[in-house]
């Protein structure tokens, strides 16, 4: 049962390790609520699709993973895709191959999978920081891309069906379903499977691991020093963040019942994965899922309203670059910096005038500046 | 599969051809890299927008020039005219990349990196419908080039059936590649932007405005995608997602030559583009692979490159 504990004067409660103030609670409850309750919104609009959805928050939990390097060890993997992709796979030569049905040995698979893949592209990768380590990981990612691609036992191009055994799909519970109960079936799969893998994303974010890896992405020098195993820890952290991308993958596989290299290996993928986790926030431990969501959502939606969406989608990430740069979740808690002009303004409205004067200003500055560049572009510096 | 050694020369010069296109975009992105410390990610957006405007630009200066007359003249003519169209098409980069520079970039410097993928990112997005509102849904292409250069006879000279195009892009990539190492090596604009990227700091105390070398170096690295599409769309056509595949093999160009080394980008990009080209006739599957794997190779075996970073010499 809940125990109270006071945190800094305010009133918290744990469970199971948990430890949240009752406000933290309500929003807790209200995510669990909403993530269930999404077959039934779902059928309330037309513009609200269950796949789409469940598609973003698969993508969203593979971000999940990427964001426990992205937030403390500082490491930005350009490739989380082949994790996805690695997982996605799996199940797919598990069901074509070897004939398994049961989606949960399918997972199991996948996950044996990444976890042997992310072993191996870590301690490859690791050796390098910054942006050698993005470009090793976007390599790598490619790698399987074009491996992927290149073997006819892999479907090339066209992919691989995940549709095993007499049934023609995979089984839960040992049972063949309708394909409406089982787009179902497999979303409330998704949600559990995300529930567990925030608890646990939490536990590790509570534990002095999490410490250890925050001192790395501070300071390598310092945390060796310290005598912190450094290259064991981040391999731990990365062979992690890579096993939630290939769960996530799996779960995509059982759930679309066809993988292709463009939907999870491509590197366009990769990149979406690490933009997820920075438009829900990275510094925020369910950011990465939200922004999964939104993301997908906002592709979907967008290829729907307009033939122009990834323009949609580029002012979108302009917009979170200068405006909230703490991703949706970050600037929901602390307010970003739209907010604190929003507040600004209903104080002091004469600030309109003074707001105005330094864009111009500003606009006259960059036109300058630009003309200078432009004449030493041209004529040289002399 | 037998190989003739004719079959193997043309592929190697399909290679070097390719690693010469390859190099024009990598060298922008590299010395971005190296200066900046920004990962271009719309650099491939900017080859292929100079690969659309190019199309516009050989149409008009074709159209004041007319088809190539007969003779030495004409056909100088007409090569001379190429060139100026290309030159053209690079220069109306410039302005695009100063924009992307001052605008954009500049403000985001002191974040964390990450920002600066999501804004390259989200200007890659933006770019490509750009281009989808100017250009439209379908590729579009320029045969009037490629099949005139193609008349003048080079390679048949010395018995070899080679397309005069590609000769020719290898002449221009090499004035390119001379031009470039004499830019940074002997000019004062080159020694001031090579000496930001060795010590910025000591720049900035010995009166060099850092600012203007980003715009510029930035500016430097459009011009040079938007040479490289004009020189590249001849032979093929323009599409909307002609610039992923050249800005993922520019990534591994840098790496292997070293973040930063324009030198290491040069030998880079022509093993990336020699070895790619021969895995289209040894092993196709290979072909998308190959440079990966070599990339991988040479990070395991010499970590910061085969050239390391910019350093005193370019």
């Amino acid at each position: 049962m809940p125990e109270r504990v006071d945190r800094d004067r305010t009133p918290a409660y744990r469970f199971l390790g948990v430890e949240v103030t009752r406000r933290e609670a309500a929003f807790l409850v209200l995510g669990v609520v909403v993530l269930f309750i999404v077959p039934d919104l779902t059928t309330v609009s037309d513009s609200l699709q269950l796949s789409v959805i469940h598609q973003g928050l698969l993508f969203g939990f593979a971000a999940v993973g990427l964001n426990l390097l992205l937030r403390h060890t500082k490491l930005t993997s350009f490739g989380h895709a082949a994790f996805f992709g690695t997982g996605a796979y799996a199940t797919a030569v598990l069901a074509r191959y070897a004939g398994v049905q049961s989606v949960g040995l399918l997972l199991l698979g996948a996950i044996a999978a990444a976890t042997v893949m992310a072993a191996i592209i870590g301690a490859l990768s690791l050796r390098h920081t910054g942006l050698y380590f993005a470009l090793l990981t976007l390599a790598f990612g490619q790698l399987l891309y074009a491996i992927a691609l290149g073997q006819s036992a892999l479907g090339g191009s066209d992919g691989l069906p995940i549709r095993p055994g007499p049934a023609n799909q995979p089984l839960l519970f040992g049972t063949a379903f309708s394909p409406d109960v089982y787009q179902v079936l497999t979303y409330y799969l998704t949600v559990v499977v995300i529930l567990i893998g925030l608890f646990v994303m939490y536990r590790i974010t509570q534990s002095p691991f999490r410490n250890a890896l925050d001192a790395i992405g501070q300071e390598r020098t310092r945390a060796r020093f310290i005598g912190l195993p450094v290259r064991r820890y981040v391999w731990a952290a990365f062979v992690v963040s890579g096993i939630y991308g290939g769960v996530a993958g799996g779960l995509y596989a059982v759930v679309r019942q066809y993988v292709r290299p463009e939907g999870t290996l491509f590197f366009l993928r990769s990149g979406d994965i690490l933009f997820m986790a920075i438009l829900g926030g990275f510094r925020t431990l369910v950011g990465p899922l939200i922004g999964g969501v939104v993301l997908v959502f906002l592709q979907d939606v967008g290829q729907d309203v307009t033939q122009y969406y990834d323009f949609l989608t580029g002012v979108v990430l302009l917009i979170l670059v200068y405006g909230f740069p703490r991703g949706i979740v970050g600037s929901l808690r602390s307010g970003g910096i739209v907010n604190t002009r929003l507040n600004e303004l209903r104080r002091e409205p004469s600030v309109l005038s003074t707001w105005g004067r330094t864009a111009v200003q500003s606009i006259e500055r960059k036109v300058t500046e630009a003309l200078t560049s432009l004449r030493i572009i041209l004529f040289g510096v002399d | 599969m037998a190989v003739t050694p004719t079959a193997a020369l043309v592929q190697t010069l399909n290679g070097i051809q390719f690693g010469f296109i390859l190099f024009m975009i990598a060298s922008g992105l590299t010395v971005i890299l190296g200066i900046l410390d920004v990962l271009n990610l719309a650099h491939g957006e900017l080859f292929s927008l100079g690969a659309y405007t190019a199309i516009g630009v050989f149409g008009f200066i074709i159209g004041i020039v007319g088809p190539p007359g007969g003779g030495v003249v004409g056909t100088a003519v007409f090569v001379l005219a190429v060139l100026a169209a290309v030159l053209v098409t690079a220069a109306i980069l410039l302005p695009v990349g100063t924009l992307f520079e001052a605008v954009f970039l500049r403000q985001i410097y002191d974040r964390d990196q990450v920002y600066q993928l999501v804004l390259t990112f989200a200007l890659l997005l933006i770019l490509l419908d750009v281009k989808k509102v100017i250009w439209g849904d379908s590729s579009i292409r320029t045969d009037a080039v490629y099949s005139a250069i193609n008349t003048i006879p080079t390679s048949e000279l010395v018995g070899l059936n080679y397309p005069t195009y590609n000769v020719f892009v290898i002449l221009v990539g090499s004035v390119v590649v001379v031009g470039l190492f004499w830019f940074f090596e002997r000019t004062k604009t080159g020694r001031i932007i090579r000496a930001t990227a060795i010590d910025r700091e000591m720049a900035t105390a010995i009166g060099v405005s850092t600012d203007r070398v980003f715009t510029l170096v930035f500016a430097l690295g459009a011009f040079l995608a938007g040479f490289a599409g004009a020189m590249a769309v001849p032979p093929t056509s323009a599409t909307l997602e002609m610039g992923t595949n050249p800005l993922v093999l520019s990534f591994v160009v840098i790496v292997i030559g070293g973040l930063g080394s324009l030198r290491g980008a040069f030998v880079g990009a022509l093993l990336v583009g020699v070895i790619r080209s021969w895995m289209i006739t040894l092993y196709p599957p290979g072909e998308i692979a190959a440079p990966f794997a070599i990339m991988a190779l040479i990070l395991l075996v010499k970590p910061e490159g085969l050239f390391g970073t910019w350093g005193e010499t370019a």
